[in-house]
C-alpha cells in the first residue's frame, strides 16, 4: 500500500454529547512504480513595471531559468509573462512545450527577453494557466506564481476566475518584496490547493523557485481527494489540513452519493499530511457505538486507503473527559494561525489592545506546541517577555517583511512533540 | 464441533464452550455484510466493517446473539432481545460424551458492568462444574469472582457492584444437580406431560411475599415482582445458593433459562407446551432453542433472553 491513514481520537463520548474529533494522519510513500500519468507545469512571472525596482527583474529571471532547469524530460510546459494581460513567453501562444534539453535552453533564452512594464492581473494570468493545462487531461497539473504587487483588476474579478478554475491545477504563490497583500495571495494558494510565501529579498527567488518545482517533480498522484461519509443526521462541521499548515477544506465540499462528501487534496508526493476532521452526530445512549465518519483517500474512484471515526457514549466521565492528545494539539495550531491573523489585522487598524491580547495568546500557544519556527517570527512583532503566561509587547517599529512573512507563515504547523 | 480457535487444549474438542479460555466456540451468525441494521430498520445496510451505512451504528456485538451447539446432547441460545441495547445475560454449556455442564446468568441492570459481572460468573461457574466439585461449589466460585470486579477496573464498580443471577446443572449418568442465586430458573419437563415442574424458586421479592401468603396474581403485578432478593456479588455478603437433584424416570427435557423466556410463560403447562413443541417441530436442538429464543422476541422481547436445552433420556 502507497497509502496509509491512521485516525487519532478519543472515541469515548459522554451521554448527549455530539461532537465528534479525530485527527487523521494520511502518508504516501509515493511509490506507485514512479509516475503513473504526465505532468505539466506552467511558471508565471509578473512583469509590471514596479518588478524593476530592487532588482527584482534579474533576480525573477534568474529564478524562472532555474526553475525551468528543474523540469524533468518528458513534462509539458508553458511560461507566462504576467503584465495587464497575459502574455504567453514561451513556446508559440496556446500550446506546450515538451521538456528536453532543446525546449529548456529555448525557454531560458525567451526569459532573457522578460522586461518590466504593465499591471498586475493576476486573474488573468490564472486564466491563461488554467487554458493552457486543460489540454493535458490526466496529468498532475502544477503551477508557480510570483507577484510583487496588489492586484490591478477589477473588484471580483480574481474572485470569479478562482470559483471557475479552483481545484483544476495546484498553484504555489510566491510574493517577493512588500508591495503585495498576503491575503490576497493566500486566498489564490487556498482556492488552489498550493503554498503561500514571502520572498522578502530577490537573490532568494531562485531557491525558491528551484524547491517548489523539485517538489511539483516529486509528486506521484495528481488529483488526491479525501472521502468523507457521515451517518444519517449526522453533519460535517469541519474538515482542515492541520500539519504542514493549515488550511480549511470545508467549502470546498462536493457531494458524491448519500452522506458522503469529497474534499481535494491536491497532487501528492511521498509525504504526510494531517487533516482534523469534526462530526456532529445524534447523540447515542450508555454502550451504544456509532461510526461517525469514514475516511477514505481516493484517487478517482479507487479507494488508495480507509480509517474509521467512531463515537462511544459511555456514562464513565473518567473516559469521555479525556482528550486525545493530537486533536488537542492541532485545535490550539489552529487556534494560534487565527490568533497570529486576527492580531495582524487589529494592529493593521490601529487596535493595540486587541493586538496585543492575540499576540500574546499566539506566544503563548506556540510556545506550548514547541512551534519554535512560529514563536521566532512572533519575535519580530511583538517582545515576547513571558511566553508561559503570553505577556508580550508590541514592538514600536517592524520590519514590513516581517510581518508578512509572519502572517503567511502564520498557518505553518509543527506535529506532536516534534521540535522544529 | 469445531476446535476452540483462541486456545487449543484438545479438552475444548467436543465442548460447544472451551473449558480452558471459557470462549465460545460458536458465537451465533455471523454479521454478514447487507443483513438490516437493528438500530434504524434499514434493509440490507449493514457494510462490511460491521457498521450500517446508514444510521453508523454498530450492527451488533458478538454477544448480541451467541449459540452454543453440542448436536443431540444439549444447546444453548441467548439473545440480546429488542429492548437492551446490549445482551447481559452469559451462559456456559461444555458436553463430555453424555455428561453437561450448564450455567445461565442474567446481570442485574441496574448495577455497573452487569455484563461483565454475568460473564465472569457463567465462566467462573463453568470452570469450576469441570472440576467435579459439585454445583454448590461452582456457584460460591461464581460468586467469588463476581464480589472480585468490584475492586478492579472501572472505578464506577465499587460504588455499584456488579452483579448478577445464577442458574448452574451438571447432569452425570442420568443425574441432574442443580444450584442456583437469583430468579434464573432451571425446569424439568418431561416428554407428554402437561406442566413442567420448576425445580428453582426465585430469590425475587414476589416469590416471597407469595410464600409468606400474598396472592400470587396480585404479587406478581406487582412492579417489585422483579426485585431479587439474593445475587452474586460484592454487596450481597455470603452467598448460599440452594441446590437441589433430580433423578428422572421418564425422557423428558432440562431447561435452563433467564427470565427473559420464562415472564413469556409463568404458568408451567404453557411453558411445557411451548418447550415440547420447540423440540417436537425443529430438526435439531440448537434450532428448538433458537425458536424460544424467538418466539420471546416476538412477544416483545423486553429483557435479554437465554436458554439451554439439555434431553435426557
Amino acid at each position: 500500500m502507497a497509502y496509509t491513514a491512521e485516525a487519532f481520537q478519543n472515541e469515548f463520548l459522554a451521554l448527549g454529547a455530539t461532537e465528534v474529533n479525530a485527527i487523521v494522519t494520511v502518508t504516501s510513500s509515493g511509490a506507485e512504480g514512479g509516475r503513473r500519468t504526465g505532468a505539466s507545469e506552467i511558471i508565471i512571472v509578473d512583469c509590471s513595471g514596479s518588478m524593476q525596482a530592487e532588482g527584482r527583474m534579474p533576480a525573477a529571471r534568474q529564478a524562472a531559468k532555474a526553475a525551468v532547469g528543474c523540469i524533468d524530460d518528458g513534462v509539458h510546459f508553458a511560461i507566462v509573462a504576467g503584465v495587464s494581460t497575459a502574455q504567453q513567453l514561451y513556446p508559440a501562444p496556446g500550446e506546450l512545450a515538451v521538456s528536453t534539453p532543446e525546449t529548456r535552453a529555448q525557454a531560458i533564452g525567451a526569459i532573457d527577453r522578460l522586461q518590466a512594464s504593465g499591471g498586475t492581473a493576476i486573474g488573468a494570468w490564472l486564466k491563461l494557466a488554467h487554458q493552457l493545462l486543460a489540454q493535458r487531461p490526466g496529468d498532475i497539473k502544477h503551477a508557480i506564481l510570483l507577484t510583487d504587487g496588489e492586484n490591478g483588476e477589477y473588484k471580483g474579478y480574481l474572485e470569479s476566475v478562482l470559483q471557475e478554475i479552483g481545484g483544476s491545477f495546484t498553484c504555489d504563490c510566491r510574493g517577493v518584496g512588500t508591495n503585495w497583500t498576503v491575503p490576497e495571495l493566500r486566498k489564490v494558494a487556498n482556492a488552489l490547493l498550493g503554498t503561500v510565501d514571502i520572498v522578502a529579498r530577490p537573490e532568494d527567488l531562485t531557491a525558491s523557485f528551484t524547491q517548489m518545482m523539485t517538489a511539483a517533480m516529486g509528486k506521484t498522484s495528481g488529483d488526491v481527494q479525501l472521502r468523507i461519509w457521515t451517518p444519517v443526521n449526522a453533519r460535517v462541521r469541519f474538515v482542515k489540513q492541520v500539519e504542514p499548515q493549515v488550511t480549511d477544506l470545508t467549502g470546498k465540499r462536493v457531494e458524491d452519493g448519500p452522506r458522503t462528501g469529497r474534499y481535494p487534496l491536491g497532487a501528492w508526493g511521498a509525504e504526510s499530511r494531517d487533516y482534523h476532521v469534526c462530526v456532529d452526530v445524534p447523540a447515542g445512549v450508555a454502550g451504544d457505538e456509532m461510526l461517525a465518519a469514514r475516511v477514505s483517500v481516493v484517487e478517482g474512484e479507487t479507494v488508495l486507503t480507509q480509517s474509521l471515526v467512531r463515537a462511544v457514549w459511555t456514562e464513565d466521565s473518567a473516559l469521555s473527559t479525556r482528550i486525545n492528545r493530537q486533536v488537542a494539539h492541532y485545535t490550539g495550531q489552529a487556534e494560534l494561525a487565527e490568533a497570529i491573523q486576527a492580531g495582524i489585522e487589529a494592529r493593521k487598524s490601529g487596535d493595540d489592545r486587541t493586538a496585543t491580547v492575540k499576540f500574546g495568546r499566539a506566544a503563548q500557544l506556540a510556545h506550548e506546541s514547541g512551534n519554535r519556527a512560529t514563536e521566532e517570527l512572533l519575535a519580530t512583532v511583538v517582545e515576547i517577555e513571558d511566553a508561559a503566561t503570553g505577556t508580550v509587547r508590541l514592538r514600536r517599529k517592524v520590519d514590513a517583511a516581517d510581518e508578512m512573512a509572519l502572517d503567511t507563515r502564520s498557518t505553518k504547523t509543527v506535529r506532536v512533540g516534534r521540535a522544529q | 464441533m469445531t476446535d476452540c480457535p483462541h486456545c487449543t487444549d484438545e479438552r475444548a474438542a467436543g465442548a460447544a464452550f472451551c473449558e480452558s479460555c471459557g470462549r465460545p466456540l460458536a458465537t451465533g451468525a455471523p454479521l454478514d455484510v447487507g443483513t438490516d441494521c437493528g438500530a434504524c430498520g434499514s434493509a440490507g445496510s449493514v457494510a462490511t466493517d460491521g457498521y450500517c451505512d446508514n444510521c453508523g451504528m454498530l450492527a451488533g456485538r458478538p454477544r448480541d446473539h451467541a449459540e452454543a451447539d453440542a448436536g443431540p446432547v444439549a444447546a444453548a441460545v441467548t439473545d440480546r432481545g429488542v429492548r437492551h441495547r446490549r445482551n447481559e445475560d452469559a451462559m456456559w454449556l461444555a458436553v463430555r460424551g453424555t455428561e453437561v455442564d450448564v450455567v445461565v446468568c442474567d446481570g442485574v441492570s441496574s448495577s455497573a458492568d452487569p455484563e461483565v459481572a454475568s460473564g465472569t460468573a457463567a465462566e467462573a461457574a463453568g470452570k469450576a462444574l469441570a472440576l467435579e466439585t459439585g454445583v454448590a461449589a461452582a456457584v460460591r466460585a461464581a460468586a467469588e469472582a463476581v464480589a472480585a470486579l468490584a475492586g478492579t477496573g472501572d472505578p464506577r464498580r465499587a460504588a455499584s457492584n456488579p452483579a448478577c443471577t445464577i442458574v448452574a446443572a451438571r447432569v452425570r449418568e442420568g443425574e441432574i444437580e442443580y444450584g442456583w442465586v437469583g430468579d434464573s430458573r432451571a425446569y424439568w419437563v418431561p416428554i407428554g406431560a402437561e406442566r413442567a415442574e420448576q425445580l428453582t424458586e426465585d430469590d425475587s421479592w414476589a416469590t416471597h411475599v407469595i410464600a409468606m401468603g400474598a396472592d400470587p396474581q396480585a404479587a406478581w403485578n406487582n412492579p417489585q415482582a422483579h426485585a431479587i432478593t439474593a445475587w452474586l456479588g460484592a454487596d450481597f455478603g455470603v452467598v448460599e445458593p440452594r441446590t437441589g437433584t433430580l433423578r428422572p424416570e421418564a425422557p423428558g427435557v432440562l431447561v435452563l433459562c433467564s427470565d427473559g423466556l420464562w415472564n413469556y410463560y409463568t404458568e408451567p403447562a404453557a411453558f411445557a407446551e411451548v418447550v415440547l413443541a420447540s423440540v417436537r417441530e425443529n430438526a435439531d436442538l440448537v434450532s428448538a432453542a433458537r425458536a424460544l429464543v424467538a418466539l420471546a422476541v416476538e412477544a416483545g422481547g423486553a429483557d435479554n433472553i437465554t436458554v439451554a436445552l439439555i434431553p435426557i433420556v
